[in-house]
């Protein structure tokens, strides 16, 4: 699915949390999250939430 | 003794032990040094000349809070904030008798990679200062290779302590996050945020860092896993790498030098498929421009127009950060790690890659003046290390060579969690082999 973020998208939503982009901004910042993704990653079980990461710390220790 | 400061920091702590030399000569011997760089290479911030308590002497990134002192953290927006409580690390290296000689330049906020500065001025790099000290921990590299102080702490949430090692030439640890308390420290991205020192050599790594690791009851997220001996004795390792994209994407000098340095390590190589840096360090990204930009809501909302140009853009970036995608982001992080210690690592300890894929660029090429092909470059210089603070793993820097302009090469090793131990015993190794660790810039065209 294309991605449809632009320079008004970007602006009315930092704008909304409160930020004034700098002159230029929005452009490039619409660029890049266009061009984000995911791609590349794991497959995610449903129940894995960030806190796992912890745990995998532990798992994964040097023996 | 001809000059103090030339000591290790390992070598400075025997003298000093045996009486040969007195805390008051080793405070001498680096302020005399600071004294000739300082305006050449702007390392430091503050210089204590009377530091407080007997020992050898350190200094740290200007970012860790003492009570009473002023924290600057690299910023316009924080010139001359007193810090109301003192750090965890630094209160522990004060307790091991590592005194403070100063506080030094770093990136402002710690958010960029070279250590251009705009509030505090440039660092430059000791061998040349036309180049990059690297950053974040730009003042802590410089400092150390110059010889100003005895070893230094950094912090290292994309590879702000490993990038200023390379570009300055002395060893630099990032250590597994959650294993040095980042009480009293600046924040920028909790989930990233490490502590580690840099200093001449892995073995004098070993001493800052078994002065400061171990469970913090002021930073609920330290690590109760045990910490403290950092024993350097000489073992066996199993070192994998990807020697073939190393030589594809990697400068040429550099690429020859790691090679050759993995070479010298006496260890076993495993060649493996290299771990996907690039989705790697994005979701570092992802993560880091969240947070960071979070912590800077206020100032941002605020008072914009105080920021340099290049960190306002940066923490801009973040407020467009979708929360789902930064939360499935931080969902996906175990999966990752436990990918890399069970393929990558499956028949090693380690993994040998560069600190950087480019050599050390000029600070114009890669500041404000740097041209249409300044953000690529910039790119270059962090994409080998922001992959491992996405994982939390731990990763040794130690310098590996030299590129023909005479700038350093350093040579990367990344460990599993806790594996503070074994990259240093191999960094330790690899230094009783081999000498650049001991060659500092010269002074005569200071």
């Amino acid at each position: 699915m294309t991605k449809q973020w632009n320079s008004e998208t970007i602006e009315s939503m930092l704008a909304a949390q409160g930020i004034r982009l700098a002159p230029g901004r929005a452009e490039k910042i619409a660029a890049a999250l266009n061009a984000a993704t995911l791609s590349g990653s794991l497959p995610l079980e449903f129940e894995s939430d960030p806190t796992g990461y912890q745990l995998a710390l532990e798992r994964c220790k040097a023996k | 003794m001809s000059d103090p400061a030339a000591l290790s920091l390992a070598a400075a702590a025997q003298a000093l032990r045996a009486r040969h030399v007195s805390s008051r000569e080793l405070a001498d011997a680096c302020l005399a040094r600071i004294a000739r760089w300082q305006p050449r290479i702007n390392a430091f911030i503050s210089v204590e000349q009377q530091p407080a308590d007997e020992g050898v002497p350190l200094a740290h990134k200007d970012m860790f809070y003492r009570k009473g002192r002023v924290s600057n953290c690299g910023s316009k927006i924080r010139r001359g904030w007193i810090a109301q409580e003192t750090s965890t690390a630094l209160s522990r290296l004060d307790a091991a008798g590592m005194p403070q000689i100063g506080t030094l330049n770093m990136a402002e906020f710690a958010y960029g990679p070279t250590g251009h500065n705009e509030h505090w001025g440039d660092c430059r790099n000791p061998w040349n200062p036309d180049h990059i000290a690297g950053g974040s921990s730009s003042g802590s590299g410089a400092a150390v290779a110059a010889r100003l102080a005895f070893g230094a702490l950094g912090s290292d949430t994309g590879g702000s302590v490993r990038i200023p090692a390379a570009a300055c030439g002395v060893t630099g640890l990032k250590t597994t996050w959650g294993r040095v308390s980042r009480h009293g420290a600046m924040p920028l991205s909790h989930s990233l945020d490490t502590i580690g020192p840099l200093a001449r050599s892995a073995e004098d790594c070993a001493l800052i860092l078994a002065a400061i690791a171990g469970f913090d009851p002021q930073d609920p997220l330290s690590s109760r896993e045990p910490a403290g001996n950092y024993s350097l004795a000489k073992r066996k390792f199993r070192v994998a790498l990807s020697s073939d994209w190393i030589e594809r994407h990697a400068d040429p000098e550099v690429a020859a030098a790691v090679l050759a340095a993995a070479r010298d390590l006496g260890a076993t190589l495993v060649e493996v498929e290299p771990p996907e840096f690039d989705t790697l360090s994005a979701h570092c990204i992802t993560v880091m421009q969240a947070e960071a930009s979070a912590q800077h809501a206020r100032w941002m909302r605020e008072r914009p127009g105080d920021y340099s140009s290049a960190v306002r853009s940066r923490l801009e970036s973040g407020f467009a950060v979708p929360a789902a995608a930064y939360l499935e982001v931080l969902r996906l992080r175990a999966a990752w790690l436990e990918r890399f210690c069970t393929a990558t690592l499956a028949n090693a300890d380690l993994y040998l890659l560069p600190a950087m894929k480019v050599r050390v660029p000029t600070l114009e090429q890669t500041g404000p003046r740097g041209g249409a092909g300044m953000p690529a470059l910039l790119a270059e210089v962090t994409r080998l290390t922001r992959w491992v603070n996405y994982l939390g793993v731990p990763a040794l820097v130690v310098p590996c060579g030299f590129d023909s302009l005479g700038l350093p090469i350093g040579l990367q090793l990344v460990g599993r969690p806790f594996a503070e131990a074994a990259l240093l015993a191999a960094g330790h190794a690899f230094q009783c082999e081999t000498d650049w660790h001991c060659r500092a810039p010269a002074e005569r065209s200071i």
